[in-house]
């Protein structure tokens, strides 16, 4: 798959996969008929299934890492490439298929109309309600939803979307910075700089194959981990410089 | 404890906290590493701090005989080791991952929607 030429803004689609054999071909396939103006990339973050092979033909261009390295570093990854390669924006999806590509144009068009820095597809910001989530995830949402609110000064209701639409102009500071799995900690870093992030809504499809990222270990690793990485996030956030308005 | 005691160790864990801070934010830690340390300075201020959960956890522990300082020195050596081993680790697996992503991006692999993978141009 080639550079796109486009035109007004180049838009480049990334889909970090772990072990989605079972789901990925679709994923790619339905991408490709609802943003054909978009190119794509997918991150193979060293899947040890057949998800490789799955993508031979698919019209992607894949990135593979060697070994695993985990969501925010495949999501880096996709970043950095969209900085080099000149994208003026990166859409994120998940693998998994929980997301639909068709949801992503009106996303885009709310991207620009009102010149987000970064938006995300936000399963909660209409209802501003956690409905039909599992009560330790509900907590967790919950949690930090109002420690994104402490330390940035707005409620973000979703903060562990994986659909969003990142500008460029956030590429450089997503790529110099450790983020676990840009979720809330980069959400609260992004802002203490002083970009504009904004929620959008949109539907998720239950998952129907594969496993989740978080295993029971992570359920209690993630928190900390992410409160501590939030809390450093306003420090390093103060200590640079902001961006002029 | 005395006084003292309490001072110095009560120093020391802020010492550290900042130190792993720095560290982290300096990507010479990773924060799961560092996230074990804050965990746990944090735990032990409170510990030394709130004298009857002092009592209750040492009682809990059947701790019989005071601790040497000999062995609290010991202790003090042992936690900036295992900092130092941590900083090691994150630093040689900070390595690989933008080994791994330096890779992944100079080569990326064209899947031609006729004919397959064609390899990076």
């Amino acid at each position: 798959m080639s550079m796109s030429t486009a035109p007004r803004h180049r838009t480049l689609v990334a889909i970090p996969a772990y072990n989605e054999a079972a789901t990925i071909r679709n994923v790619v396939e339905r991408v490709r008929q609802n943003l054909p103006d978009s190119d794509l990339v997918v991150v193979n973050d060293g899947s040890g299934d057949s998800t490789a092979a799955m993508l031979d033909g698919s019209g992607a261009t894949v990135l593979a890492h060697l070994c695993n390295l985990g969501y925010g570093r495949a999501i880096q990854t996709a970043v950095i490439y969209a900085q080099r390669a000149g994208y003026d924006r990166l859409v994120t999806l998940d693998a998994d298929g929980q997301h639909d590509p068709a949801q992503v144009r009106a996303l885009l068009a709310e991207f620009d109309t009102r010149q987000w820095d970064v938006l995300i597809g936000s399963r909660y910001v209409l209802k501003r309600e956690y409905i039909g989530v599992p009560f330790g995830r509900r907590v967790g949402m919950r949690l930090f939803s109002l420690l994104v609110r402490l330390m940035a000064g707005r409620r973000v209701y979703d903060t562990t979307s994986g659909l969003k639409v990142i500008g460029r102009q956030t590429f450089a500071s997503l790529t110099k910075w450790q983020f676990i799995d840009f979720h809330a900690e980069a959400i609260v870093y992004l802002m203490r700089l002083g970009y504009r992030i904004g929620e959008f809504p949109i539907t998720v499809d239950e998952r129907r194959h594969g496993v989740t990222m978080y295993s029971a270990l992570s359920h209690i690793k993630y928190p900390l981990k992410t409160a501590l990485m939030v809390v450093l996030g306003v420090v390093e956030a103060s200590l640079t410089r902001k961006r002029p308005s | 404890m005395t006084a003292v005691g309490l001072v110095a160790v009560t120093a020391f864990c802020v010492a550290l906290l900042l130190w792993v801070v720095y560290l982290i934010r300096q990507d010479r830690l990773y924060a799961g590493y560092g996230v074990i340390f804050v965990v746990g300075t944090i735990a032990l201020m409170v510990l030394l701090d709130v004298p009857p959960l002092l009592r209750a956890v040492t009682a809990a522990s059947v701790v019989l005989l005071p601790v040497p300082s000999l062995t609290l020195i010991a202790l003090v050596a042992l936690t900036l080791l295992v900092v130092y081993v941590f900083i090691q680790i994150s630093v040689l697996s900070n390595r690989v991952m933008r080994l791994t992503q330096e890779l992944a991006i100079r080569n990326p692999d064209y899947h031609n929607v006729e004919t397959g993978p064609s390899g990076p141009r």
